[in-house]
Formats: C-alpha cells, sequence, structure tokens
C-alpha cells in the first residue's frame, strides 16, 4: 500500500476498525480495480468479417445470345417472360460469418415493441459508491471529489457542456455522408438510432443498430445512417479526450421535413 | 486516520469517473445525393452481358437516386460472381453499391440471368437473383434486375418494367396525325396500335396492363373503347347516344369510370365491364369529369367546376360524399390518385401558366412541383414517386413527355418517336 508506517497496526496506534474493516477496505479497492478495468475483460469485437452467401451455379455456357427478331411496327407480339423464384443461396464451405451490418427488418410480422433500455449496470454502481463515500468520509470534511460523482452518473444521460462539442464535431462531420430515401411517405419512419464503438485513430469500430421495429423505408434509412457511419471515418476528435468519445451510446438519424 | 479514509475514498472515485463517459448524437441534417454504384458488365456473352447492364445502369441514374461509375476507373475486374469482391478496390472508387452479373443461354433456349447485389461499406451481399426468359425479352430482364436493386436500396418498388402508352403526334401543324401508341418506360420498342385515320384522345392502362381504354372519334361523337395490347381487337364500351369521354379503370380493373354527356351537361358514370351496367355517380349541372380511383378502389376523385371554376372533389365509389378538396389558387383538374395512395397529382391553371402540382388527399399541402407553362395532365408511376406529363412546347411546335420525382427534383424529357402526349403509366408488367 505505501502509506507509511501510519498504515501498521502498532501497540500505541491499533487499526480501529479490526479485521473486519479491514477486510471491507481490501473489498473495496478491488471492486474499484475491477470497475475502471472491466472493460478489458471483454474480448473486442471483430471488424467487418466478410460473410459469404453464395450460390453454387452450374457450369456456365458461353454460347452467343440470339439476335432479337426485328420488331415489326404493326403487329404487337409479346412474349411473357417466365420468372421462376430464385433458388435458396447455398452456403459454401467457408465458416459462418457473424450478422453483417446491414439491418434485417422481418416486415411481414407484427411490429415488435421497441428495445429501448438504458444501462442500469454501470449507474447503480455509481450511485453505491457515492453513497459509500457519503458514509466513509467524516462530516466537517466534504469529499474533494465530490463533483466527479454527478458527473458519473450525468454521462448516462444527455451530453453535459464537456462534451457538447464533441457532439457538435461528431454532427458536421456524418452529416454530409447522410444521404437518406427521399419523398417517402412518412419521413418519421427513417428515424433510426444506432450505438457504435470509435477506436482511438477514428476508425468505426462495433455498430449496432438499436432501431428494431419499422418497414421497408425504415431499412432503407437505417442503410443509409450505416453508409453514412462507415463513408465519413476516420473521425478526426482529439485524441487525449479519447475516453469521452469512444463510445457513442445512441447516435439517432434525423431525416428533414421533405 | 481519518485523511486515510479520505485519500482512499478519493482514489475510488477518481477511478470510477473515467470509465462510464458516453456520448449522445442526434443527426438533423443530411446531404441527399444519388447513390454511387458500380455495375459492370454481365459476364458471359459480352454483347447481351453490355446490353443488360446499360440499361440497368440507364433505368437507375434515369430515376435519379442513383450514380452509376464509369467502368473505365474500375480497378477490380470481376471475373467471377460467386467469389467475394474485393471490397476495398471499390471503396477506393468511391462506389457504394456494386453489381455483379452474369448472362447464360440454357440448353433449352432460355436465357439466364444471374446478378448480385453487395454493400461496399458493409461488405456483404444485399441481394441475390436469377431470372430466366427467351432471349427476345432480355430488356424486361435488365428492368426487372433494375426494379430488385431500386427496391432493395430504397424499400420502395421499382418502375422499370411497364409501359408508357401515349399519343404521338405526326404531321404538319394543320393536319396533325394522332395515332395510339406505346413503348417501354424507357422509350424503347416504340410501337403504333392505331394507324391515325381517326382521332384518339386521353389513353389510359387497365391493371392488368393488357388493355387500354382511351376516347375516339371514329364516327363523329367521341367514344370509349377498349383496345387489346395482345389481340389488337378494340371494341366500343357502351352505345350511348352522346359523348363519352375521359375513362379510367378501377384497380381490380372490373368497372371504368367515365364521364357521359346528356343534354349538355357532363357527370360521371361508373360501368361494370362485366355485366355492362352502368350507374350514375354525380348528378350537377355544372360539368363533372376525371374520375380517377384510389388505390383500393372505394373512393373516386374528380373534376367539377360546380363552385365556379375547374377544383378537385372526392366521392365514394358509388357516388356518396361529394367533397371539394382543393382550395389553392387558380383552377385545379385532372386529378389521378398516387398508387401509394397519400398524394393526388394534378394540373393547376393560373393565368396562362399550367403546372403540375400534388396535395394529401385531404388537400392539404399543396406543392407545384415541374417549372415549364404549359404543363399537364399528370400521371403516376406504380411505386407512387415518378409522374409524367404532356408538356407543350412554344409556338406551336407540338408537345413532348416529361417525368418528374414527387419532391419535384428530376424533372427530364422522356425520349418518343416524334411530337407526344397524354401519357398513361402501365403497372408492373405481370
Amino acid at each position: 500500500m505505501g502509506m507509511g508506517r501510519q498504515m501498521r497496526p502498532t501497540v500505541d496506534e491499533p487499526w480501529p476498525l479490526g479485521i473486519a474493516g479491514s477486510a471491507l477496505f481490501h473489498g473495496l479497492i478491488l471492486a474499484a480495480i475491477i470497475f475502471t478495468f472491466h472493460r478489458n475483460f471483454t474480448a473486442p469485437e471483430d471488424s467487418h468479417v466478410v460473410p459469404v452467401d453464395l450460390v453454387t451455379i452450374a457450369e456456365k455456357t458461353n454460347v452467343a445470345a440470339q439476335a432479337p427478331p426485328t420488331p415489326e411496327p404493326e403487329k404487337i407480339d409479346r412474349p411473357q417472360p417466365v420468372l421462376e423464384a430464385p433458388p435458396e443461396p447455398q452456403m459454401a464451405e467457408v465458416e459462418p460469418a457473424p450478422e453483417p451490418p446491414i439491418p434485417k427488418f422481418d416486415i411481414e410480422k407484427e411490429k415488435p415493441k421497441p428495445v429501448d433500455k438504458p444501462q442500469p449496470t454501470k449507474k447503480q454502481q455509481a450511485q453505491d459508491f457515492n453513497a459509500l463515500l457519503n458514509k466513509l468520509t467524516a462530516p466537517d470534511k466534504p469529499v474533494k471529489t465530490a463533483k466527479a460523482g454527478p458527473r458519473v452518473i450525468q454521462a448516462q444521460g444527455l451530453g453535459n457542456a464537456m462534451t457538447a462539442d464533441l457532439m457538435t464535431a461528431l454532427q458536421n462531420m456524418i452529416y454530409r455522408c447522410y444521404s437518406p430515401p427521399t419523398g417517402v411517405p412518412n419521413p418519421n419512419d427513417l428515424v433510426v438510432t444506432y450505438s457504435l464503438m470509435l477506436n482511438p485513430d477514428g476508425t468505426v469500430g462495433r455498430v449496432q443498430l438499436l432501431t428494431l421495429d419499422g418497414n421497408s423505408y425504415t431499412r432503407a434509412g437505417a442503410e443509409a445512417a450505416s453508409r453514412a457511419i462507415y463513408g465519413c471515418q476516420p473521425y478526426r476528435l482529439p485524441p487525449e479526450r479519447y475516453n469521452e468519445w469512444h463510445e457513442i451510446t445512441r447516435m439517432t438519424f434525423h431525416p428533414p421535413e421533405q | 486516520m481519518k485523511k486515510l479514509l479520505i485519500l482512499c475514498a478519493a482514489l475510488l472515485v477518481a477511478s470510477i469517473a473515467p470509465a462510464a463517459a458516453a456520448l449522445q448524437v442526434d443527426i438533423t441534417q443530411s446531404n441527399p445525393q444519388p447513390l454511387p454504384i458500380a455495375i459492370p458488365d454481365f459476364l458471359g456473352d459480352p454483347q447481351a452481358g453490355a446490353n443488360i447492364a446499360g440499361v440497368v445502369r440507364a433505368d437507375l441514374e434515369r430515376s435519379g437516386l442513383f450514380r452509376p461509375l464509369d467502368q473505365k476507373g474500375f480497378v477490380e475486374h470481376i471475373t467471377d460472381i460467386n467469389k467475394v469482391p474485393t471490397f476495398a478496390s471499390w471503396r477506393s472508387i468511391t462506389a457504394q453499391g456494386l453489381v455483379t452479373g452474369q448472362v447464360a443461354q440454357q440448353p433449352d433456349g432460355r436465357l439466364r440471368v444471374d446478378f448480385r447485389l453487395w454493400d461496399v461499406y458493409g461488405e456483404s451481399q444485399m441481394l441475390g437473383l436469377q431470372f430466366f426468359t427467351t432471349p427476345e425479352n432480355w430488356r424486361r430482364i435488365a428492368h426487372m434486375v433494375s426494379d430488385a436493386i431500386y427496391e432493395r436500396i430504397t424499400g420502395e418498388k421499382g418502375y422499370f418494367d411497364t409501359r408508357i402508352v401515349f399519343i404521338s403526334e405526326s404531321g404538319p401543324a394543320l393536319k396533325r396525325v394522332k395515332r395510339l401508341a406505346i413503348m417501354d418506360e424507357d422509350g424503347a420498342n416504340p410501337i403504333f396500335l392505331t394507324k391515325g385515320d381517326y382521332m384518339v384522345l386521353t389513353p389510359r392502362f387497365n391493371p392488368t396492363a393488357q388493355m387500354i381504354a382511351y376516347m375516339s372519334y371514329i364516327g363523329t361523337k367521341p367514344r370509349v373503347y377498349l383496345f387489346d395490347i395482345e389481340t389488337g381487337k378494340q371494341e366500343m364500351l357502351g352505345n350511348f347516344p352522346n359523348m363519352t369521354f375521359s375513362p379510367r379503370f378501377s384497380p381490380d380493373g372490373n368497372r371504368v369510370a367515365l364521364t357521359l354527356e346528356t343534354a349538355g351537361n357532363s357527370d360521371v358514370y361508373m360501368m361494370d365491364l362485366r355485366s355492362r351496367a352502368i350507374q350514375r355517380l354525380t348528378s350537377d349541372p355544372a360539368i363533372d369529369t376525371a374520375p380517377s380511383f384510389s388505390p383500393d378502389g372505394k373512393q373516386v376523385a374528380f373534376e367539377s367546376d360546380r363552385g365556379g371554376g375547374q377544383q378537385v372533389y372526392l366521392m365514394g365509389a358509388d357516388g356518396s360524399n361529394q367533397h371539394r378538396i382543393s382550395f389553392g389558387p387558380g383552377r385545379n383538374g385532372t386529378p389521378v390518385w398516387s398508387p401509394r395512395g397519400d398524394l393526388i397529382a394534378f394540373t393547376k391553371q393560373q393565368g396562362s401558366i399550367f403546372s403540375i402540382c400534388v396535395m394529401r388527399t385531404d388537400g392539404s399541402g399543396e406543392r407545384v412541383i415541374t417549372t415549364g407553362h404549359h404543363d399537364e395532365g399528370p400521371t403516376w408511376a406504380p411505386n407512387g414517386r415518378v409522374l409524367m406529363f404532356t408538356r407543350e412546347i412554344s409556338n406551336n411546335r407540338g408537345s413532348q413527355i416529361w417525368s418528374v420525382d414527387v419532391t419535384g427534383r428530376n424533372e427530364r424529357q422522356v425520349l418518343t418517336p416524334g411530337s407526344a402526349s397524354d401519357p398513361a403509366w402501365s403497372p408492373l408488367i405481370q
């Protein structure tokens, strides 16, 4: 611990809290370490593994196409083409790929309820720690780093003054690549939300679509938003503040009224 | 001891704070651009492969929503459509979409066309389809490929595998010959359906796209005729003593709404094509004409001057609940209900200026969407977002057919064999 000799119990100054107190303190330190570095315990996601979805097609013939008959101006003779259902694509002998970033909507089914829960774990832990801090510190000496407490909770909600400039920077960088569908009957169908992680070099890491219900326009809008996210990388943001912009928990795309 | 506690607490808090920072961003601006897409010539027969890819590129470019890239700039050369492309090389030429395809002649003589649509950023296949047809139908296959790509990217149905029926005009100004004509939506394969020895006006498709209803002056009075495209036969629709005009099919193809004039008064009537029974829908002393069905067939939009000048009205398909919906400036007529159901397009006349407008079905949100001075007679593409209309050229030089997107963008001329007017858009060909 390196705290000097005051830590060692002596006859003159015994450890006031006893074994239980020592265990508690060790537990707190351990918890703090785990909490701080827990991200490093989760494996990083693979980026961009190319899925393979191939149709095995028999050998091609290389017969020249027949020249179409010259159409006679007055005679109407339009043979109808025969459409056959395309065969189900067969997987080739390669490892199956993870879900691509293209969102998949099951348009025929009923719309499921949107999943939109904030992550409660970290907030709860932060509150617990705050409560502990209040208990541990003496009443006449306020905790010097108290302002770090509210910041912990606020960061889960809207950005505060410290991150507003980052929000603006990202908005200005991404909108140029955002080309949503136009002329749709209901522009609200195009509103989609993603969460994403950015690498320190500003390239895009993991991207996840949070909007789960919608129609074919929603899918088109989500894909346009995804193209915007990938298209405008790398994002040039201050590297010394990487801890502030490495994760965007909610990026919502609102196409303007048409 | 208390100093120790405070110090440890500070350590705890300092270690918590940086880990939980997170950001939320709202993107409220956009930059709509045509999607850059790479469509190399299809593999297989070089001529067929180039022809089909060429039609697909032209279709997508003409929609105004895609920007096919020049093949000369391609870095990777596709040699096998079953191999995953090198997406980095397509990104390097700014392509966001990639289409690879091949054409093959089957042993039974049919043509087989395969294609795959790739998402370049997401590095995955978005779509893969196969088509079979007789070789002379290759243009239809190309249009179906375009429709599939269009629908997958935009979320809307395509409109490239459709036809336009229109009036083709030729001859000097004093002796104009008007013939009924039909062509592919991109202007290919124009065919004349009538010889021009009688006047034809306002052709309209029926929903199965094999029959056209139009007005003709065979004899002295205008009558509505049904023309069967496959057989070339035509028949008169009813034998009414007076004029009949402005026919329009119901979405199920079983009824035709038309205008009958009796004793100088024009009203909208409904005829059942199977029973030939006829029902009168309006009985106003004013001129009621130009009926157009809603996509569900339950309502009819029409033009009436019962309030003074021409305005757009709605009613039930049985003639009930007739009410006006156009309250914007000028005269408003020739309403056409969008196949999507959300909008009604119409012709607005203000002074000497005629323009194409759209409004919602309750009359709100009126917008002018064309820039010419004499634009009239709109018709919707089956996906309800593109319109064609007649644009008259000044100095009596005839007329042209133009198209425009429902947003008002991408106004462009449709190529026709000479002067043309009165376009009507077919449904997607079955």
